[in-house]
């Protein structure tokens, strides 16, 4: 963090409400990483229902789900343990997988952003 | 048994003695606070992912994932799958907005997210809180696998006396010379040499002829048997009724020793027996090994379940090794990676469980089971011995001591995190913020160093402390209930801290402090009443006794924990005034992108000279 510069300010000229943040050249503004947050805060929170409804759904398959926790369905797996012993893990791994991505593509939106408001900036300062 | 043991002290030896040797070299390139406690932030997704792996993967998961299994079936198979899962929370939540912020500890988050030095004190005391509760059953691993495998004390001391020290010292040396630096090094090797090991019993099991489906189905055929060491006195009481039980199940060789047993007249002498397990779920079937019941009712299926994945998320250790990574991408691919390692590690722990069932079975009835481990009926008496029983049953002395060296990595790794995550909430969040702000860098490093000397014997007087106090006797599996104490305690007390905290901005300093309370707080109050309970101090009737019947805590103190923040912060609604900013640094990429254009985000520079 000491290499860096970090700076936050409010400007008070009317019409730009913006809080920033500058590390180098690098900005974020308040309502650029707002946009953002949303829609990481979606993505890890619909990835979140999908992973704690499929986790808390095997024991609860357990607890009413005859067909599912004592029908054997290949030597003696039934489809409790197989799921608990092997797919749970595939399942974790592609979610882990998807999301990572995603995620990912988020963080270059804010990057782009970031990018296009600079750009912006400067083409406003050199037609000042 | 003479070869035996040297061929496992050997091995043990030798994997001591590359520790030593990797933490010489990791302490030539330690000169910082930020090489000491986070590795100079340069290790990248692949070795972090190795290094979080060795950190998380402990005794409770090496040795007692598959001795869980080989007792309970389906029910012990939870206990990975639940591991697992923990991390699925991790990504999801906290790992990259973690790593973001910047900082060094989960106390600096804590910190710099509210700006009150009161949430830092308490957030650093429910650090060492949780540290010590995870650190105990890794001390009680090392000295019950010291008295199995070497089976013979030092200096005068009993073996398990000798294992606890030994092991303390040599954390204490290897994390207070090493740094994070070593550690991280130590925990990637050992974290390779466990799979290993892992990896080896069951090529080991499948060469020998073991298929996963029909073990599974002969395992099933019939209501689980379970090994138990009582009195004569609760063996006779109620007209003989566990006496009975216990005859009805076992050969009649075995039984006769029982009889012998009874017949002396002693009430208070102990008895390995062999007992049919009771299905706690569906309490009109049998308990079948490939059905869930074994170990929980209803409640517990949930509660378990709601722990162990929540739990994971409020590690310290685990949460400390978020901001190694050099950004938060480079965080959430750590943690895929993590997933990857330990659901392989946790897909072949159970089948080593399931494989012991019919090879110590044969191995007792032929005559060569290891003399190390107890038996009755053709069962292990304690099933966290399983793997190096198996071992070597399987691969003979060189798997045995390829196992021994594993469970000794998986102690070494966890306990390893645990002091770094113990001395950087001492040295870093108390010493360098209150005691001394104008330290140099020299005192620093030495007051980390000289925090994990104190760590490391406190948890040595814990290991110690643990037979002394009676728990030992009071839980059968006790380094699994210790270790899921731990993940009680992290869930209640940093989790729903964390989680509003980074995606709430309503949550104010005040709503987080009474949340760490009452989740941390009210876990460790239902833990104390369990353990009062299962050591016959507290009754079992009332209020007090349904709290103290509680095996896992979570799912009351966690939601508990998050209604409180929600409440108490809108009563509060004392925002920082600088929320845009502290906003800005855990979802904003300003400061990853200014790093990149620098080349700061480059990991091949962890072994630099300064």
């Amino acid at each position: 963090m000491g290499d860096t510069t970090m700076k936050a300010a409010v400007p008070a000229g009317p019409g730009n409400s913006q809080t920033e943040i500058r590390h180098g050249a690098h900005v974020d503004t308040i309502e650029n990483v707002d946009i953002v947050f949303r829609a990481q805060r979606k993505l890890s929170f619909t990835y979140g229902a999908w992973f704690f409804g499929v986790t808390l759904a095997i024991p609860a398959s357990s607890v009413w789900w005859k067909g599912w926790y004592a029908t054997p369905i290949w030597g003696g797996f039934t489809l409790n343990y197989l799921f608990v012993s092997l797919f749970y893990y595939v399942f974790l791994w592609t979610m882990a997988w998807t999301y990572s991505k995603q995620a990912d593509k988020l963080d270059e939106q804010l990057m782009h952003m970031a990018d296009a408001d600079e750009a912006s900036a400067a083409m406003t300062g050199k037609e000042g | 048994m003479g070869n035996l043991n040297t061929i496992a002290i050997a091995l043990v030896i030798a994997l001591i003695l590359f520790t030593v040797s990797l933490t010489i070299f990791a302490n030539r390139f330690t000169r910082t606070t930020a090489d000491f406690y986070l590795a100079g932030r340069k290790v990248g997704s692949f070795a972090n992912a190795s290094a979080i792996s060795g950190d998380y993967l402990s005794a409770a998961s090496f040795l007692g994932v598959a001795g869980a299994v080989y007792a309970s079936g389906l029910d012990g198979v939870w206990y990975a799958a639940g591991f697992a899962g923990g991390f699925m929370v991790v990504v999801l939540f906290i790992a990259s907005a973690l790593r973001r912020f910047g900082e060094y500890t989960v106390a600096d988050f804590a910190f710099g997210r509210f700006g009150s030095h009161r949430i830092r004190l308490v957030t650093v005391v429910m650090v060492l809180i949780t540290s010590m509760f995870y650190m105990a059953p890794q001390m009680y691993g090392a000295g019950t696998t010291w008295k199995v495998l070497v089976g013979r004390g030092i200096f005068g001391m009993n073996p398990y006396t000798s294992g606890v020290v030994v092991v303390a010292a040599i954390m204490m040396f290897y994390v207070a010379v090493g740094g994070m630096k070593g550690t991280t090094l130590n925990q990637i090797f050992q974290f390779w040499w466990l799979n290993f090991a892992m990896i080896m019993v069951v090529i080991f099991a499948f060469g020998n002829g073991f298929s996963y489906p029909a073990a599974l189905q002969a395992a099933s055929d019939g209501t689980i048997i379970n090994s138990k060491v009582v009195t004569v006195e609760q063996l006779t009481a109620d007209d003989g009724a566990m006496l009975a039980k216990a005859e009805g199940v076992m050969s009649a060789e075995e039984f006769a020793k029982v009889e012998a047993v009874v017949d002396a007249g002693d009430s208070a002498a102990k008895v390995p027996v062999a007992l049919p397990a009771v299905n706690k779920l569906h309490e009109m079937r049998d308990a079948l090994f490939n059905e869930p019941g074994h170990r929980y009712n209803t409640f517990d299926q949930f509660s378990m379940v709601l722990a162990l994945v929540l739990g994971t998320a409020g590690l310290p250790h685990i949460l400390n090794r978020y901001y190694t990574n050099p950004s938060g991408a480079a965080a959430r691919r750590s943690t895929f990676w993590v997933l990857v390692f330990i659901g392989i590690f946790y897909i072949m722990a159970p089948i080593a469980g399931l494989a012991g069932i019919n090879l110590i079975k044969n191995a007792v009835a032929n005559g060569t089971a290891p003399a190390t481990a107890d038996y009755v009926n053709g069962m292990l008496v304690k099933s966290d011995a399983i793997m190096p029983t198996i071992a070597q049953i399987l691969g003979g002395e060189w798997l045995m001591g390829i196992v021994s060296a594993g469970a000794f990595a998986a102690m070494f790794s966890t306990i390893g995190g645990l002091l770094i995550a113990s001395a950087s909430a001492v040295g870093h969040d108390v010493y360098e913020k209150y005691v001394n702000p104008n330290a140099s860098e020299k005192q620093r490093v030495f007051v980390g160093k000289a925090a994990v000397v104190v760590f490391a014997l406190i948890a040595m007087g814990i290991g110690l402390g643990i037979p002394a106090s009676g728990l030992d006797q009071a839980y059968p599996a006790l380094i699994a209930m210790m270790v899921t104490w731990a993940f009680a305690v992290g869930a209640g007390a940093f989790v729903p801290m964390l989680l509003t905290g980074i995606w709430w901005k309503g949550t104010t300093e005040r709503g987080a402090i009474s949340g760490m309370l009452v989740g941390g707080g009210g876990s460790i109050f239902i833990i104390v009443l369990n353990i009062l309970s299962q050591l016959g101090i507290i009754g079992k009737t009332g209020l007090i006794g349904f709290l103290g019947g509680l095996t896992f805590p979570t799912l009351f103190t966690f939601p508990l924990a998050i209604a409180t923040i929600i409440v108490v912060s809108k009563l509060d609604g004392q925002l920082p005034k600088n929320l845009d900013e502290i906003w800005m640094r855990i979802h904003g990429t300003a400061h990853e992108r200014h790093e990149r254009d620098l080349g700061l985000d480059k990991v091949s520079t962890m072994f630099n000279k300064h």
